[in-house]
Order: C-alpha cells, then structure tokens, then sequence
C-alpha cells in the first residue's frame, strides 16, 4: 500500500502580508534587543500607550503584553503564572501581568524574550490593572515608571477637560524621556509619525470592514494576530505598507470569492474579547468545524488612529475600548454587528480582564435586542490556561449555532 | 458617660444603617449614596445633604449576578445587590468614583440595573499631583456638583464648602487622636472598634466628631486594659462581626490599620488653597499610602512597616477582599517588605459573601500560638 503523503506545504510569498505583518511584530523584539546591545535605553510598554511618543523619540521599546500573549499561545503560561502564585500574586490577578512579573523575576523565557527594561511606558486607558502592574515591575527591577493616565470615561463625549488633563500628561511624558533618554522631541518627526499611523489606521479600518462582504474575504481570527502590529508598530513605514498589502489582498479575495476562512462560511459571528491565546486552537476550531466565520471583533474598530492635531491624539486616545461607557461601547459594536451582517454574537467573559467582562452582560442584551441576534458567552482566559474549558466551550458555540440556524429557517 | 453607652451608641448605628437613613428621610433631609474608596463627601455635606456611605453589605448576592461575572469584587457587587433590592429606597443619588477597574463598571451597570437612583460618576485622575492633576480633580468636581444640584435642586457654593471643610477637618483630627488611643486601650475590643469608624458612614460628621470626642473624653478615664496581642490591620474593609470577633477571642488589640474603610480615610485634611475647591482638590492631590492611588515608589508598603514598628505590631494581618486587584498586587510586596522588617504577617482573604469564618479563625489561632511565646511591649 503506498504511503499516503501530506501535501508539502508551500514557502509563504515574502510579499503577502501575512510574511509582512509577522516580520514586523518579530522585528519589534530584535530592534530592542540591538538597542540594548548599542548601550541605548529601552522601555517596556502597555499596549495603548500613545506609540508615537516612543516612536517620535526614536526609542526601542517591547510590549509585555505581546509578550504574554506569545507565551501563553506557545504553552508557557502555566508556568510563568506559577512563579507569581508563589511569590504570593493572587490567581485571580490578570495573567498578562502574572506572567509579565514572573518574567521579570526569571529574565528568560525561551517562548519569547525581551530585553530587560531601563524605564516603563504605562497608560491605564485600557484598566488600572495596568498601574498596579507597573508599579510593581518599577519597584521590582527598581527602574522609572512613566504614567499616562487616561481616566475611564463615564460619557459619551470627550470633555475638554479630559483633553487637557491628557495633554499636559502627553508633554510631561516626552519631556520627562528626553531627560531619561537623551533623545529629543522634533515636531517634523511627529507629522510624520502621525501621518503614517493615519495611512496604517485607514488601511486597517478599511480592510476589516471587508467583512461586509458575503462570504467574507477573510478569518476574523486573522485580526487577532495582525492587531498586534496596530498596537504597536502603525506609525512605521513598514506597517503601513503591511497593512496597506493586506487591504489588497482582501479586496482581491472578494473579487475571486475567496476567503482566508477554510470551509464555507454558514454563519457569521462577532467575537467579544480577548482571545484565548493558550486555546486559540481550540477556540478557532470550534468555530470552522461549525462553518462559523468570526468576521469582525471592536479590534476592527479600536485601533483606527486617525486625527488631525495633538489634541485629536489626545481624544483618540481617551476613545479605545476599555476607556469608554456602556453607551459607547455598545454603539460602536453594534455599527460592526450591522454593517457586517453578524448573525450571532459569541462573548469571552475573560477572568484575566475585570473591567472588559464587568459590565459585558448588560451591554450584550442591549447589543443583541438592538441587532436581533443572540448572544451567548463561554469562560475564558486571555493567557491562564486554567481557566478554560473545551467542553463549555463547545457547548455554547453550539447552541449559538443553532438559535443563528433556527433563526435562518424561520426566514426562509 | 460612660465607656458602655458611647460604644453601644457606635454599634447602634453601624449595624442599622437602614434605620439612620430612614432618620434622616423621615426628617426631611435629603441622602446622597457615596461609593468607595474616596467621595468628595465635603461637597455633599455643604449643600445640606446627608452623605451616607454605600461600602455593601455581608450577603448572598442573587440580582448581581445578571450584571457581573463570579470574579468582580463582592464589595462592589453587593453594592449593586441592595440598589436592585431596594434596600436604598428613597435616596437621591449615588457617587461612584473610578479609582478602581470594578468600581468603574459598578457606574455602568448601575444606570439599568438602578435606574430611579441616578448615577453621579466621579473621576479622579492618577496622576493628581501636577497641577492639571489638580485642574482635573476641580473639573471631576464641578460636574458631581453640577449633577447634584440638577438632581436635588439644592445649590453650590462655595462658601459653604469652606464650612463644610472645617467639619471635616476636625472630624479626621478626632478620628487620627481616636486611633492613636485605641492602640493603648485594650478594652476596645475589635468588633467594637470596627464599629465606630463604620457609624462615620452613617452619621453627619458634626455628630459622629461630638460622639468620638465623648469617647476620647471616656477613654482617657479609664484604665487602659494592657497585655493583648499587637497587631496591624490592612485591607479595604474588616467590618463582618463574626471575623472580628476572632481576634478578640484571640486575644488580639488592633494598635493601628491601614484600612480603606477606616484608618486611610483619615490620613489628609483639606487646607491649603483659594476656594473650598482648590484645597478640596488639592486634599486628593496629597493623598497617598492607598493601593487604589498611583504610588510608583510604594511609599503605602513602607508606610505599612513604619506604622508597625511606631505602634509595636507583633504582626501585620492582611485583610485581603477576594477579586480586589489594587490590594492584591500590594500584597506580595507587603508580604515581603514585614520579612526583611522581621515582622510577621499573614493572609486573610474574605468576601462579603462569606458565612463561616473557620479559616480566619485557624490562621488567628496560628498566629496567637506564635506571638503569645513573645512577651507583650
């Protein structure tokens, strides 16, 4: 009997942006590492810290969440999560940071190193988890904590006030790194950074909204791993070629009729949340083996930067999704949910995010009586694989399964 | 008056808030919820308000739990619970700061699980000192004042803050004496010391200040009673009668706390500045040693150690509120900090769902059994 052999995989294109968004987010950690060797002064940075400051500056810095997320999806998170518990962190603390301040502790982890730190960048606009978290990195490896406190924001508008208080903090900031750092601030650098962020944002905003399309031109599991560089690189010229490289592939897999989801596309859904990096295999599974397309997440529209002046940074920046009220927070999920044609709405009711699954219920009856769609959550962890289980997870996906099934058989 | 009579009086309203609010309703005043962990009480108190603090309650939670997930503080969910369950009945409004990730989604899901008490937010900002640290405060200030007087009808001024600054003022330098008393009179026991900072919540100042300074008056007579276990209480709130009464059993004198609900209430007066605003404002502006207050050098963690050695602590007990990220991220550095100060310390974690307290009791019991080989400063 001949042996049956697998399909050899072929070498991805160089030129796709799949190859292009990775190399940027690997780049990232080899940058800072080169910086370190070269005598410079690099920092670890929360995730919604306004990147064009550092990136202005021309500073190095790494992203402890990323990291987190990367270990947590290679298998480690676990066992960096248990050095914390033992140095007394509770369970019930955010696992990014559990894993972050273990590694801290250790300095090694071949899942994903990064340089050891010479300041912290903290923004709290995505939960005050994070100041706490900084606090003790800064108290730990006894190193300079900078806080940009973006208050939780409890109406619907921006007040001027706000801006303000954001702004003095934006320049408080650059000032105190240049001190830190030697680098200097030069306005013509930051157009340009700014310019190139609004390029990368626009390129995004516009590729995720190719979900409208039925089928959608691509696995809105692919926004998981490609927000990273949304985060973190958008105001370098090699993200926005990146991002603008994706936009055409989408475009051209709507005009062949082709998608990145593998299988035909039966029910579109929006998925609420962090993913589940220790079980993104499992989470994503559960989805395709049912022909259930993911096609837009709030990452779609949270991480479009687009402003014309500091100010409108500042305002950007006080609108990311954990920064905002029930009101806001609805509103923009329900946009993506009906110019996306979601039919069924799966939320991660994450134990490592507090502020993200605190007010989730209310705000996911409001979304699906304002969409007409159900809506069902499953337990989860963004990086603790503890606190997942595959069982309830499939069952709950199937059961949204067949309330989107039973809703298409009564409209046929 | 006697010792007796001024602590029953304390216990009275502490554990029947209900009662003082139905008080103060029945005598026409008009009640204003505050929320943990700081509420600009002063503001509430000058337009002739009753400010009543809303810190939950020892419960099973059922309605709380259609709005928040398992891993949301019980505090803050129980909050919630006594909203929905009418326990609030009749109040104006609720204050909800933002100083922590729960305490900001309690706002959110208060509007429509609480929807005929109106939601006042007040957001504070992390990095208070600088001034437009300052600036923001005043700004998060003028809107709780401009809610509250759309909501009640009263007016603002700032005259009348100034007064009202005053009264608080003399209330935190009692309640600082107050404390600084209860180290050296063991015969406060813990439950009855719990009582008298939570009666605080439910009082207007002025007479929570008159009783305190007849408590003062009462202690300073009698003969303190010497010989207990010194200990340190630290946490966001230690008021549930059945745990506290182990440390009496126990044989223990809380000599001092950095307790949210107690002690660190009382840490800042309001006094420099202009306007009542401005030394409002700037009162937060120097508040520290709090886990829900940015502290990038840990100063609350020395702090902790400094005030253990001043009042002779033979131990440091953590009073830990399960989900509470702030105290929780302090505690391995408190842990750490009590070792190299040769102090013992030790984890209690409670919830205010909790009916049995054996746990507590044994970790007490283990601790009692390692100190009382140690001879009493």
């Amino acid at each position: 009997m001949a042996e049956e052999k697998k399909p050899r995989r072929e070498a991805p294109d160089p030129n796709s942006a799949k190859v292009k968004l990775g190399n940027i987010a690997a780049d990232a950690y080899t940058q800072a590492q080169l910086a370190k060797e070269r005598g410079e002064k690099i920092g670890w940075c929360s995730s919604n810290f306004p990147v064009e400051i550092p990136e202005t500056l021309g500073l190095k810095v790494c992203y402890p969440e990323n990291q987190a997320a990367a270990i947590a999806a290679r298998g480690a998170g676990q066992r960096l999560c248990e050095i914390s518990e033992a140095d007394g962190y509770s369970n019930d603390i955010c696992a990014y940071a559990r894993i972050s301040l273990a590694y801290a502790k250790i300095k090694e982890a071949p899942e994903q190193d990064v340089p050891m730190p010479d300041f912290l960048l903290c923004c709290n606009n995505i939960c005050n988890c994070m100041i706490k978290w900084y606090e003790n990195l800064s108290k730990e490896l006894d190193i300079p904590m900078i806080l940009i406190d973006i208050p939780f924001n409890p109406d619907y508008e921006v007040s001027p006030a706000q801006i303000a208080y954001v702004r003095e903090q934006f320049w408080a900031a650059i000032h105190q790194l240049e001190e830190l750092t030697g680098k200097k601030w030069d306005d013509e650098n930051f157009k340009k950074v700014k310019e190139r962020s609004g390029r990368t944002s626009r390129a995004w905003l516009d590729a995720t909204s190719c979900a409208c399309y039925t089928p959608s031109p691509f696995n809105g599991f692919d926004l998981l791993n490609h927000m990273a560089v949304m985060v973190t690189a958008r105001g370098k010229d090699e993200a926005v070629d990146a991002m603008e490289t994706l936009l055409k592939e989408y475009k051209e897999n709507h005009e062949k009729g082709v998608s990145t989801f593998r299988g035909e596309e039966k029910y579109r859904i929006m998925f609420e949340g962090i993913a589940c990096w220790p079980w993104l295999r499992a989470t994503a599974t559960g989805l395709k083996d049912r022909g259930i397309n993911m096609v837009t997440t709030i990452y779609a529209d949270a991480f479009g930067f687009i402003y014309d002046d500091f100010d409108g940074m500042c305002a950007a920046y006080s609108k990311v999704p954990n920064a905002i009220n029930l009101e806001l927070s609805r509103d923009k999920r329900i946009k993506l949910c009906k110019e996306n044609h979601v039919e069924g709405l799966l939320v991660h009711t994450n134990r490592s995010c507090k502020l993200w699954s605190g007010f989730m219920a209310e705000m996911s009856r409001q979304i699906g009586a304002a969409c007409g769609i159900p809506v069902v959550s499953f337990d989860g962890d963004q990086a603790d694989p503890r606190n997942f289980s595959e069982a309830q997870y499939n069952t709950r996906v199937q059961g949204l399964m067949e309330i989107m099934e039973q809703k298409k058989e009564a409209a046929r | 008056m006697n010792l007796k009579v001024i602590l029953d009086e304390f216990s009275k309203v502490a554990q029947n808030p209900k009662q003082q609010l139905d008080n103060y309703l029945g005598a026409g005043k008009k009640v204003i919820l505050v929320a943990p962990v700081y509420t600009p009480e002063e503001i509430v108190h000058s337009m002739d308000l009753v400010p009543m603090g809303a810190w939950g309650a020892d419960m099973q939670l059922q309605e709380a739990k259609t709005y928040f997930p398992t891993f949301i503080c019980s505090i803050v969910q129980s909050i919630l619970e006594l909203g929905i369950k009418g326990s609030y009945k009749g109040v104006s409004a609720i204050i909800i700061p933002s100083l922590c990730d729960s305490l900001k989604t309690l706002g959110q899901n208060w509007k429509y699980a609480v929807p005929d008490i109106p939601f006042i937010p007040m957001t504070y900002p992390q990095n208070r000192k600088p001034d437009f640290g300052i600036a923001f405060t005043k700004a998060g200030y003028q809107r709780v004042i401009d809610d509250l007087e759309k909501v009640t009808g009263e007016t603002f001024s700032d005259e009348k803050l100034i007064a009202s600054l005053a009264v608080y003022n003399e209330h935190n330098q009692v309640m600082r004496e107050l404390a600084e008393l209860l180290a050296v009179h063991g015969e406060v026991s813990a439950v009855q010391r719990s009582d008298i900072f939570k009666s605080a919540y439910f009082m207007r100042k002025e007479e929570h200040t008159l009783l305190v300074k007849k408590l003062i008056a009462a202690l300073k007579e009698n003969e303190p009673k010497k010989g207990r276990i010194r200990v340190l209480t630290s946490g966001i709130l230690a008021d549930n009668p059945d745990f506290l009464s182990y440390l009496d059993v126990y044989n223990m004198q809380i000599v001092a706390d950095d307790v949210a609900a107690e002690s660190r209430q009382y840490q800042q007066d309001a006094v420099d500045g202009e306007t009542g605003l401005d030394r409002l404002a700037k009162k937060f502006a120097d508040m520290n040693n709090c886990s829900v207050l940015y502290d990038a050098k840990k100063e609350r963690i020395a702090t902790i150690v400094s005030k253990a050695k001043a009042t002779k602590a033979q131990a440091v007990i953590v009073i830990l509120t399960k989900f509470c990220d702030p105290e929780e991220f302090d505690y391995p550095l408190i842990k750490k900090a009590c070792e190299e100060a040769n102090i013992l310390s030790t984890l209690i974690e409670v919830d205010r769902q909790m009916v049995n307290y054996e746990q507590a009791r044994t970790i007490l019991e283990t601790v009692q059994t390692i100190l009382s080989k140690q001879s009493p400063q």
